[in-house]
């Protein structure tokens, strides 16, 4: 299936672009559009203005797609603490990751192109899911 | 650059001098120049136009927080700017989405100011909104230096570093006061850290 996401991928974006590979689409093929009218036709957007796949209410795309497809793994919800943080910064949720994220990831698009980042963050994400994954099952952060 | 150099918006540096700037007089980061109305500003601002319903109030009060906490300026009312950059244009954005959400109209928009003047009274309006915030921590900082209780000192250390950066995310144009704060903060953090030395 054909993705379609703005350009210039910040966090909101690489998260939902790893969340449809890992868990709703490992065929997923992303393409990139500056303005909502540029999506191609047959493409589902995700985090771009007007989307169904988009920010709603106070919830970043991350939340929406999560609610929207039924993942109700809670590491991905609480993956979406740390991106809505990250993305929203409106202080809704306790998540002291995500100015790191944010951080990394803003620098990230000072370097790559988004097809490169969305590489890069599908392995940074991989690894923030086992982190979360092995912290929840702990109770606290693994060694 | 240095944490407390000038910032820049898509190239363009307040002022359009490069750092380091030592020559010129720097109020709040921006570089005053004789008022021309000839010259245009040269800050892109990102503008949210926006109109919601007086009823519900909900709404409002959250759109008025998240302006707070961006550290949006207003120029009228239903009309707010920020220095338009990536982050800052998003955040516009989205909000213009949950503006039309809960029953509201809105727009973006990316502008000049008409003249220097003007664009460097919204500044040094905004410049101004963050001082006070500044001050009130640099006064936190030094008046804790005489607490007593070193884990109370600590927790002071830790608050005011979060207060620092969550001003510091709303603070386009840096005034004078965000050294003395970030200075104020460090000191208290080096007397702790000097204290726990000599007890050892």
């Amino acid at each position: 299936m054909r993705w379609a996401t703005r350009s210039g991928v910040h966090v909101d974006r690489a998260a939902c672009a790893w969340l449809v590979r890992r868990f709703i689409d490992a065929e997923a093929e992303f393409v990139f559009a500056d303005d909502p009218e540029e999506v191609p036709d047959g493409a589902t957007a995700f985090d771009v203005r007007g989307a169904e796949l988009s920010h709603h209410g106070s919830d970043c795309s991350f939340e929406t797609m999560l609610a929207k497809f039924s993942l109700d793994d809670p590491v991905l919800w609480d993956i979406a603490r740390i991106v809505h943080e990250a993305d929203i910064e409106d202080e809704r949720f306790d998540a002291p990751e995500a100015p790191g994220l944010d951080v990394l990831c803003r620098g990230l698009s000072m370097v790559l192109s988004d097809e490169d980042i969305l590489v890069v963050t599908q392995q940074m994400f991989d690894g923030l899911y086992e982190f979360r994954h092995r912290a929840l099952m702990l109770g606290r952060d693994p060694a | 650059m240095g944490i407390l150099g000038p910032k820049q918006f898509a190239g363009v540096v307040i002022g359009h001098v490069p750092p380091p700037i030592d020559d010129v007089t720097v109020v709040a980061n921006i570089i005053i120049e004789p008022y021309d109305p000839g010259v245009a500003g040269n800050v892109d601002w990102v503008l949210l136009s926006y109109k919601l319903p007086r009823e519900p109030s909900n709404p409002r009060v959250l759109l008025w927080r998240k302006l707070r906490r961006l550290g949006a300026a207003q120029i009228v009312d239903g009309l707010v700017a920020l220095p338009a950059d990536a982050r800052t244009r998003e955040h516009f954005d989205w909000l213009a989405d949950e503006i039309v959400e809960a029953g509201g109209e809105a727009g973006t928009w990316i502008a000049r100011a008409g003249s220097l003047h003007q664009e460097q009274q919204l500044a040094a309006r905004m410049a101004g909104a963050v001082t006070g915030e500044y001050l009130e921590i640099t006064a936190t900082a030094i008046a804790t230096l005489e607490v007593a209780d070193s884990t109370a000192r600590r927790r002071t250390v830790t608050r005011l570093r979060r207060e620092l950066r969550k001003v510091g995310a709303r603070d386009f144009f840096p005034p004078m006061e965000r050294e003395h704060a970030h200075l104020a903060v460090e000191e208290l953090a080096n007397a702790i850290a000097a204290r726990v030395g000599a007890s050892r």
